[in-house]
């Protein structure tokens, strides 16, 4: 229980010491192409980690806020990669449709699975979604003609923006701003709804199904909610990694890449606002930096997992936190 | 989903500081400005992991050797060369990464490598994106150098349509008419497949079946069981790496190789060896092979590659590698220059000398279509094959008389103007 009221006193505090901690993150996140290249990284490097903490974020809307462990959320990512490409093949050369038709493609999908979901509990909630994030995987792989299959889709990139008749042509500078902006926006939304009624009964969800249900609540409906809006969230973010890479592949659907963010989401914190981010930047710097050095990179980003669930099993923002206090 | 919190503060403050110095040095990748300013880089985009490790692996040894021999002799205008070594999983997504990283953060000056045609095909797209010289090592989709063929992007591997076309006439000579088919599922296979088809069609054969099979596959039983039921005269395998020999192995045990004969498109000295003695067998076609006795520096080459190597004898993975960089360093020297376009025209149409090629004939980028014109090696497994000896060329075949010509490839060369 004490977590619970954390949870609250959190959302509710507005503390100097939170503030100057967000503004500091915004600040030092608005100057990254100024900064980065001069310790040795690249920005697309930090756009790859917004992109990962948009979804991870997303998730863990579901994931940290409504207590529903999904395993299948690469399959909305997937969704919103493929969707940005074929529109910019298919339909219009236009990046901001290209992000719209991604989110929505995802987003419905998210929407359409949610009803099958939302009655199962824990570990039978994380089969079904793992199933249908498996679904989604093997039509992209199937379906050659539509998708590229096994290859991918290919043959798109980040068309110049055209505001007020100037074409502005999105280097690895302006797409990082583009993403940015995103992400602040997601997470100005997120935090809007965790401070609403709505955002509150999402945590009952997770607190107390049982009790909630004897006040009358439609606890399905509410994660059905929280399912929709993450799988929005992680759609958006699909479309922006397929912008920065120029394809989607079936990866972008692939259980591996569902259990990646979840690992995000734990590593950095999954009863934190910021955790997700935190975790993201943590994974995407580990993965660059790692597989760069050793061919067995993969098992450091397993201990690290594991140290991290066994000595900060609230994430490492949680274990800040408390540490604080 | 509510998490208790277990451990002991004690223990957690112990373990603390060993973490917090781990992370800390994950996040700040090492700096090498000052001493690599005036190197020329190549980043090597290989798979060091996943399917195709071994080919990668072998690829990334070819290339090594070869930075080696030309900072020996002056490297690239008169600067020492760097080759940067990055692990695409054999997959498109993390490849681009990595190029990201290489192109922003190291600043390379040209790309090579690849196993997988996924790969290939999104790499050779990044540089085109990016004005950067790609050198396709080893990954053999028809489109790369055909339908998709950009201003920047040479290819050292043979096309799918060389490699069938290598072994297509003396299979159906010897063996008969009716085919089947096992493909993995992915643009190589496809292109190996359609290939094979146009070639078994116009000679006037049959193709029974295609039984298409995920990447990765392990268990090939139910497309065996489809081949058997077939009854075909050839069994064509067009797996590669891990695959191909979790593929062999199983023909093996179901006692197919009696039945019919077994064959495929490309084979690899990494998969022969990876192979039980049992399932050592079949026709195929090399791209190289080290041991060409009457071939001038092929012996020498061999042996440094040897002596340098744990003893193991290089592959045509080796030698792909090896003749990418090579070909890179001349480029650059023949044109004086780092620029993109101009390395490229250099490109065009340069012949590899001898101690590169390592074959007989002339070896060449075809300047239309940038494709590699190399020799194609046939043969077979021979009885009682043991390492190194695992293949015996039945004959060499010219590339030039087999390759498409750049108009039926379908490369239509657009330049930066």
């Amino acid at each position: 229980m004490s977590t619970s009221i954390d949870a609250k006193l959190a959302l509710n505090r507005k503390s100097g010491g939170r503030v100057v901690a967000a503004m500091v993150i915004w600040v030092v996140l608005l100057f990254v192409p100024f900064w980065l290249p001069m310790i040795g990284g690249y920005t697309d490097l930090a756009t790859r980690a917004l992109i990962y903490a948009i979804a991870a974020s997303g998730l863990n809307l579901l994931l940290g806020y409504t207590g529903g462990l999904s395993f299948g959320h690469a399959a909305y990512f997937g969704l919103g990669a493929y969707g940005a490409g074929l529109c910019l093949i298919h339909i219009a050369p236009s990046v901001p449709l290209a992000i719209l038709g991604g989110t929505v493609l995802g987003g419905i999908a998210g929407i359409l699975v949610g009803p099958m979901a939302m009655k199962r509990k824990g570990i039978y909630f994380a089969m079904i979604t793992i199933a249908f994030g498996q679904m989604f995987y093997f039509i992209a792989v199937r379906w050659n003609s539509l998708t590229g299959g096994e290859d991918g889709l290919t043959g798109f990139s980040r068309v110049p923006l055209h505001i007020g008749g100037e074409a502005i042509k999105l280097g690895p500078e302006r797409f990082y701003y583009l993403v940015l902006v995103l992400f602040a926006l997601v997470m100005a939304i997120i935090w809007q709804i965790l401070r609403s009624p709505l955002g509150h009964s999402f945590v009952a969800v997770r607190e107390n199904t049982t009790r909630l249900r004897f006040l009358g609540v439609a606890v399905d409906k509410q994660i059905w909610v929280a399912f929709a809006i993450s799988t929005f969230i992680v759609a958006l973010a699909g479309t922006l990694n397929a912008l920065l890479t120029g394809f989607a592949s079936p990866d972008n659907l692939g259980w591996q890449l569902s259990g990646s963010f979840v690992v995000i989401c734990v590593l950095g914190g999954m009863r934190s606002f910021w955790g997700p981010f935190l975790g993201a930047v943590i994974f995407i710097v580990a993965q660059d930096y790692l597989s760069s050095v050793t061919q067995n990179w993969m098992s450091f980003i397993g201990l690290i997992f594991v140290l991290a669930v066994l000595f900060f099993p609230q994430g490492l923002l949680g274990f800040i936190k408390g540490r604080g206090r | 989903m509510v998490f208790k919190n277990t451990a002991s503060l004690n223990r957690r403050n112990l373990l603390r500081a060993g973490a917090a110095a781990g992370v800390s040095s994950l996040a700040m990748p090492e700096v090498s400005w000052a001493q690599s300013e005036k190197t020329v880089k190549i980043g090597n985009i290989d798979p060091r992991t996943g399917t195709y490790a071994a080919l990668g692996g072998n690829q990334i040894r070819g290339a090594t050797m070869a930075v080696d021999e030309i900072n020996k002799k002056g490297g690239i205008l008169g600067r020492p060369v760097q080759l940067l070594v990055e692990d695409s999983q054999g997959l498109p997504g993390p490849a681009v990464s990595k190029a990201q990283k290489l192109v922003n953060q190291d600043k390379v000056n040209f790309l090579m490598g690849s196993v997988s045609s996924a790969v290939s095909g999104s790499l050779s797209q990044f540089a085109n994106q990016h004005d950067l010289v790609f050198v396709d090592s080893g990954g053999h989709a028809d489109a790369i150098t055909g339908k998709k063929c950009t201003w920047n992007t040479f290819r050292t591997c043979s096309t799918t349509w060389m490699l069938t076309a290598g072994d297509f006439e003396p299979l159906f000579k010897k063996f008969g008419k009716k085919w089947f088919f096992i493909t993995p599922d992915y643009a190589f296979g496809h292109a190996l497949y359609t290939d094979y088809v146009a070639q078994l069609t116009k000679a006037g054969g049959t193709a029974l079946g295609n039984a298409l099979a995920p990447l990765g596959t392990t268990d090939f039983s139910s497309y065996l069981i489809q081949a058997r039921a077939a009854k075909p005269d050839v069994l064509i395998c067009l797996q590669a790496g891990d695959d191909l020999v979790n593929l062999l192995k199983q023909t093996v045990q179901f006692g197919m190789n009696t039945q019919m004969t077994v064959a495929g498109a490309m084979q690899e000295m990494e998969v022969l060896e990876a192979l039980p003695p049992a399932a050592l067998l079949g026709w195929w076609t090399f791209e190289w092979y080290w041991n060409q006795p009457n071939v001038p520096h092929v012996a020498d080459f061999v042996k440094a590659y040897k002596s340098r190597y744990n003893n193991k004898v290089p592959t045509a993975r080796s030698w792909f590698g090896y003749a990418t960089a090579h070909a890179l360093a001349l480029a650059a020297n023949q044109a004086k220059s780092l620029d993109a376009l101009k390395v490229v025209r250099a490109l065009e149409g340069l012949e590899l000398p001898p101690e590169v090629a390592l074959q007989p004939g002339k070896c060449y980028y075809r300047a239309q279509d940038h494709q590699m014109i190399a020799n194609m090696f046939p043969g077979y497994v021979p009885k009682d094959a043991s390492y190194p000896n695992l293949f015996d060329v039945s004959q060499t075949i010219p590339g030039g008389d087999i390759a498409k010509s750049p108009e039926e490839a379908g490369c239509k060369m657009a330049y930066p103007s």
